[in-house]
């Protein structure tokens, strides 16, 4: 984590706490769906939100603090969905940090879709592994058709959230880095 | 949206689409797995004769076992022995069979009728 004025930290620390929030409430909603495993991705706006205005290693930080802290809030704690959700943020993080860094050509809309497929391969992958068995692939086509909506509309939301005229979000920040 | 997220949009929902297909392609499609279910006839270890149950036809022949000629009758897709010289008259009694891996069988006459293949599975545990 770089060096964070008391200002940042508290801001990063806040990001945390929305984070453990929708995440918990999140895993609280039944969607009804066929299958287990489909969720709104609520949380992803915030790990996104640090990612926009912090870069890598605090967006990395907020994801991974908020699945260590949503996993002991809700009881799940180094449980197999636990597992399944660290290695979800990895992969999203990754994925959305590397767009945000190298492309200009994508809103938050592109980059939090880009991000729910990165947050579903890291989760299959993880799930592969713990399984010993490669056979989860066949859930890919299940949770790519359900997080590309989910990942449309959370980046959809963050996208209104930023260029909301008042300016909230941005003013609230702390060393904000520019609008894109 | 950007031009950037369209393009995107497209991409992935054509690439999840394509893994769909491709993972779930084979379940869609019309499935032709019933294999010709022969049966087979060994009399003392010995193949006497093999009999297509898949021609739907009818009809029925001696196999002369160890103790006498047995009669065996096929009808479509299953076979029983119809007539059996031996006392107990087993073979007989067991009626007809028409899934694979199921026999027939006569232990004084020494005959084996059994429908080719693997039997299905009676139950699965996980």
């Amino acid at each position: 984590m770089t060096k964070h004025d008391t200002r940042g930290l508290v801001y990063l620390s806040m990001l945390v706490a929305m984070g453990t929030a929708l995440h918990v409430v999140e895993g609280m909603l039944s969607i009804p769906m066929p299958v287990p495993g489909v969720k709104l991705g609520l949380a992803n706006m915030v790990t996104l939100l640090a990612l926009h205005l912090y870069g890598f290693r605090d967006g990395l930080t907020v994801a991974l603090m908020r699945v260590l802290l949503a996993s002991l809030v809700s009881g799940m704690f180094l449980s197999p969905g636990f597992l399944l959700g660290i290695s979800g943020a990895l992969g999203s993080t990754v994925v959305m940090a590397l767009l945000l860094k190298h492309t200009r050509c994508f809103s938050m809309i592109g980059i939090s879709m880009a991000g729910a497929v990165g947050h579903n391969a890291g989760q299959l992958l993880a799930a592969s592994l713990v399984l010993q068995s490669g056979a989860v692939v066949y859930y890919l086509p299940v949770l790519l058709l359900t997080g590309i909506p989910t990942g449309f509309f959370t980046g959809y939301l963050l996208n209104s959230l930023l260029q909301h005229e008042s300016g909230i979000v941005r003013d609230l920040a702390p060393t904000a880095s520019a609008p894109r | 949206m950007t031009r950037g997220d369209k393009f995107l949009l497209a991409g992935l929902l054509l690439f999840s689409l394509l893994s769909a297909g491709a993972l779930y392609g084979r379940w869609l499609l019309p499935q032709d797995q019933k294999k010709a279910m022969r049966a087979v006839v060994t009399v003392q270890g010995k193949v006497v004769r093999r009999i297509d149950l898949a021609s739907g036809a009818r009809s029925s022949f001696v196999v002369d076992g160890r103790v006498g000629s047995s009669t065996v009758e096929v009808d479509g897709a299953r076979v029983r022995m119809l007539e059996a010289p031996c006392a107990g008259g087993i073979c007989v009694k067991q009626s007809w069979i028409a899934h694979p891996g199921q026999s027939v069988v006569c232990i004084p006459g020494e005959i084996l009728i059994r429908i080719e293949g693997a039997a299905p599975l009676d139950a699965v545990s996980r």
